[in-house]
């Protein structure tokens, strides 16, 4: 270990760690990933890798790091070309990766894990070491976890403390973290930036995958924009602004997609509320005391009552965590309820299947598409029609599916929803997250219903696709159509929504327009403080 | 030491791994049919058999004319059918072992009919449908003990194997029992047999029936939404349950289905085999059929297509195996033919193996690394 550090790989102070040279990564399906980039990474300096999903942010670093040789290009070191044959040399030479998913023995103590990662064939683990070089870390870090607790037992933010500490154990002089403020609190981002300034001071390299503007002109020192695989921008944060950013990013010319994506550059989503959209249309979702119970709370949910009306779009706001799945999961079939009623026009859809709550008019983009919204070795067509592959369209006597018919479906979704794929036959894994999710939304949408429940819609979306998602929300919601919104994002609720309601375990704190919450009382809401008067 | 260059042997290794893990699953079946044939080979050649002559005498008895050919298509018949119980419960997500038991009721149901008389089609339709049904009842005990006790069905269909396998034992030996032949049940009646279709040999029209079986499954499972359902639960049952999929509904359904696929093996055995007609003790026509569909349906990568090749295939062995322990001067026994299959299985694990090649060998790197502090501090 330590290779890295005394390794002379260390530059001059004016030198480079690593550079890549022309990389070009074409992947076995034929998708280039990344097109010739050329990309520098000095000591003392954090660069934010900015782009939208699927320009290749991922796929570059894992070249840097090991894990994906490149197809054409190279990187090289101060000593000349290196060449890693997996992520362990990698390590050893002083790259260390902070995934987006982590890599963590759910059942180990964070002393475990760690140990495990210094692990090499027929070594006894050094537990003892490993925990006083840990306490030393976090010593000077500041980074703070529980040593001897399961991981599975942490929050993510801890978790996720974990990994960095697993990767600063090994002496990495190149640190690159993958959307590392995705799962974390604003409080936890605050703490993490700070520890990412002390270990630039301290002449580390550390590259930050992002696509929030935000965090690109609060940390880093340097942006590299991608956009299709390609650098598109190489510049100094203190000399671009948001606006330029955006644009580089987005890089669509036609001027709404612009303009959008320059109002979002500074971070605030186009209200949509109901400002000069009032008229609310009639009751569509009616529930009543509805209580749910949680995977691993006896109470999730807590006597809820609420409506959701025709042409509004009714957000759920609150930390992730404070039942807004379990709610989800219980109007949309998925997890039965303790008590209580909920009604879609009239009709009960509590204890129905989630094929007759779909037949009632439900449209349900989940949280998790991975999991719950698509069947990722299905192909495209295969996964267009998940819930409604036993609509008369879709399938003729005998129960035979008319893949004729489906395929022109996905056709127009494609067109539609601007989804990019090969084809109807291409596997949905090897889509990227934005196309997944758009897939998802437009198979949704195409039922033509009365409700949509969307739980994150735009969660790991970029810029453009998250907006493209919102706009569709949002046209829905014109249309006269209910939106029950459920978002971890802020922003996003307070923008689109006609009310909100601010969830605390299992509970609605408040539910107003948004502008008659300021974000003080929000943030003491989503913390449990309630306000009187 | 951190690579400035690649190692030959990497990129050699590399190399070898992209190849085979980009392969068509055909092509992988091939070179693991053709892998398990070498190892025989190896075998053979330690034992002090001449494995040319060995696999010369096989080829001629699976393929070496229209009565070997015929025969060696005889013998795969049943295992189409027992390997389309094993693909179809993958498919669906489970691991089902039970063809083996499903197939002996099967075929104790269709001696039934040898109690009664029809005209000749209905006959044999109805001992069909006898078999099928005794297959999927046997199934449904499984699936049964799955859905509601959540009863691993790997477990389950083991112990029902057994039951079977006993409950079968003594029906041939007290109940069905041929009362002047006590070796063997009563035979099936001329009007229930299957039609043979090449004279002088094993071949009867039950090939029909197994293959419209391996087609109807095609079908089923990839052009209607009754099989969508069935394979979506299979590959992802979270999203399956969230599409409105009854995950309950498919594991059933995909477990009676296979019942039916056993059962119509043990009917093709009893109905449609030459000579007998009729269950021995011991049951030796049935023995394994279930266990060797296994086997057919990896080979065919669970593609009802795949698996009507892969059955022809081991039908083959087990027919060239038949003429290759009677050949020559020194022949070599027919468990020499189950070895090869048991390597053949064994091979089909190698793109899987070869994806942890290179783990591997970054192991043993790291072995040596670790055994060897100078050669670490060099590299430094």
């Amino acid at each position: 270990m330590g290779m890295g550090a005394e390794g002379g790989a260390k530059p001059g102070p004016d030198g480079y760690f690593l550079r890549a040279e022309r990389i070009t990564k074409v992947y076995s399906d034929g998708t280039v990933a990344v097109r010739d980039v050329t990309l520098e990474l000095r000591p003392g300096e954090i660069v934010g890798l900015l782009g939208e999903n699927g320009a290749g942010k991922t796929t570059l670093t894992k070249v840097l790091s090991g894990l994906l040789p490149p197809t054409r290009g190279r990187v090289v070191s101060p000593r000349g070309p290196v060449r890693f044959a997996s992520p362990r040399e990698a390590l050893d030479f002083g790259i260390g990766m902070v995934h987006q998913h982590f890599a963590l023995v759910g059942t180990f103590t964070a002393v475990e894990n760690v140990a495990l990662s210094h692990e090499r064939p027929l070594t006894p683990l050094k537990l003892d070491a490993t925990r006083a070089k840990l306490e030393a870390l976090m010593a000077e870090s500041g980074l703070k976890v529980p040593l001897d607790v399961p991981v599975e037992k942490l929050a993510v933010g801890e978790q996720q403390r974990v990994e960095i500490l697993k990767v600063l154990s090994q002496d990495v002089d190149l640190l690159i973290l993958d959307e590392p403020t995705s799962v974390l609190t604003p409080l936890e981002v605050d703490e993490l930036f700070k520890l990412l300034r002390r270990l630039r001071d301290e002449g580390k390299a550390i590259v930050l995958i992002t696509h929030k503007l935000r965090e690109v002109g609060a940390i880093t020192d340097r942006v590299v924009v991608l956009r299709k695989g390609a650098v598109v921008g190489d510049v100094s944060t203190a000399a671009v602004t948001r606006e330029e950013l955006a644009q580089l990013m987005v890089g669509k010319a036609v001027g709404t997609r612009a303009e959008r994506a320059v109002e979002l550059s500074t971070d605030e989503i186009p209200a949509h509320g109901s400002h000069g959209h009032s008229e609310r249309g009639p009751g569509v979702l009616h529930v009543e005391g509805l209580s749910v119970a949680g995977t691993t709370k006896p109470i999730a949910v807590h006597d809820l009552t609420f409506d959701v009306y025709g042409g509004e779009i009714f957000g759920i706001a609150g930390v992730e965590g404070n039942g807004q799945t379990e709610l989800v999961e219980a109007l949309t079939g998925l997890r039965p309820a303790l008590k209580g009623t909920a009604t879609i026009h009239g009709k009960n859809i509590l204890g129905l299947d989630p094929r007759q709550i779909y037949k009632l008019g439900v449209a349900h983009i989940p949280e998790d598409r991975w999991v719950l919204g698509l069947v990722l070795p299905f192909t495209l067509a295969e996964n267009a029609i998940l819930g409604v592959h036993r609509w008369d369209q879709f399938r003729g006597p005998l129960s035979v599916l008319r893949w004729g018919k489906i395929n022109a479906h996905v056709r127009a979704l494609m067109e539609r929803f601007e989804i990019q794929a090969t084809g109807p036959n291409a596997p949905a894994k090897s889509l990227s997250g934005g196309n997944q999710q758009k897939l998802i939304v437009g198979r949704e949408l195409a039922k033509d219903p009365a409700i949509v429940i969307a739980s994150q819609p735009t969660r790991g979306l970029d810029v453009g696709a998250a907006q493209y998602i919102r706009d569709t929300l949002v046209e829905m919601r014109d249309r006269g159509r209910a939106i029950l919104l459920v978002s971890a994002d802020l922003d996003e609720v307070l923008a689109l929504s006609d009310r909100v309601a601010i969830m605390y375990e299992g509970r609605f704190m408040a539910v107003a327009r948004p502008e008659e919450l300021d974000r003080e009382k929000i943030g003491m809401l989503m913390g449990g403080v309630g306000v009187k008067g | 030491m951190t690579g400035t260059g690649a190692r030959p042997g990497d990129r050699l290794l590399r190399g070898v791994h992209r190849t085979l893990t980009g392969l068509h699953p055909a092509v992988e079946s091939v070179l693991a049919a053709i892998l398990g044939l070498l190892v025989g080979a190896v075998l053979m050649y330690i034992w002090g058999y001449d494995p040319w002559r060995a696999y010369w005498a096989l080829l001629k008895g699976a393929f070496g004319g229209d009565y070997e050919i015929a025969s060696s298509i005889a013998r795969g018949v049943p295992l189409i059918l027992t390997g389309l119980t094993f693909s179809i419960c993958l498919r669906a997500g489970m691991f089902n072992i039970g063809a083996e038991g499903q197939m002996y009721v099967g075929a104790a149901a269709s001696i039934c009919v040898a109690y009664f008389s029809l005209p000749h089609p209905w006959h044999l339709v109805v001992g069909i449908l006898f078999a099928a049904a005794a297959g999927v009842l046997w199934s449904l005990g499984p699936a049964l003990l799955k859905l509601t006790r959540g009863v691993s069905e790997v477990i389950s269909t083991i112990m029902f194997n057994w039951i079977s396998r006993f409950l079968v034992f003594y029906l041939v030996a007290y109940v069905l029992v041929d009362p002047r032949q006590a070796q063997r049940t009563v035979r099936i009646p001329l009007s229930a047999r299957f039609p043979i279709l090449v004279p002088g040999t094993d071949l009867s029209a039950a090939v029909y029936l197994a293959v419209g079986f391996a087609l109807f499954v095609y079908v089923l499972l990839w052009h209607t939404a009754v099989g969508y359902e069935v394979r979506a639960a299979g590959l992802n049952p979270t999203a399956a349950r969230y599409g409105g999929i009854s995950i309950k509904r498919t594991m059933v359904l995909s477990f009676a289905l296979g019942g039916v696929a056993a059962g119509l093996a043990g009917a093709a055995t009893t109905m449609g085999l030459p000579p007998t007609y009729a269950i021995i003790s011991g049951l030796p026509e049935l023995m394994n059929l279930g266990f060797d569909g296994m086997a057919v349906a990896m080979v065919g990568r669970n593609h009802p297509i795949g698996i009507l090749f892969a059955a022809l295939f081991f039908g083959g062995l087990n027919a060239g195996g038949r003429v290759m322990q009677f050949y020559g001067a020194n022949p070599v026994p027919l468990e020499m033919v189950r070895v090869v299959m048991g390597a053949i299985v064994l091979a089909m694990a190698i793109p899987e193996l070869a994806r942890v090649l290179p783990a591997v060998a970054g192991a043993a790197r790291g072995l040596v690394r670790t055994l060897s502090p100078k050669a670490r501090k060099e590299a430094a």
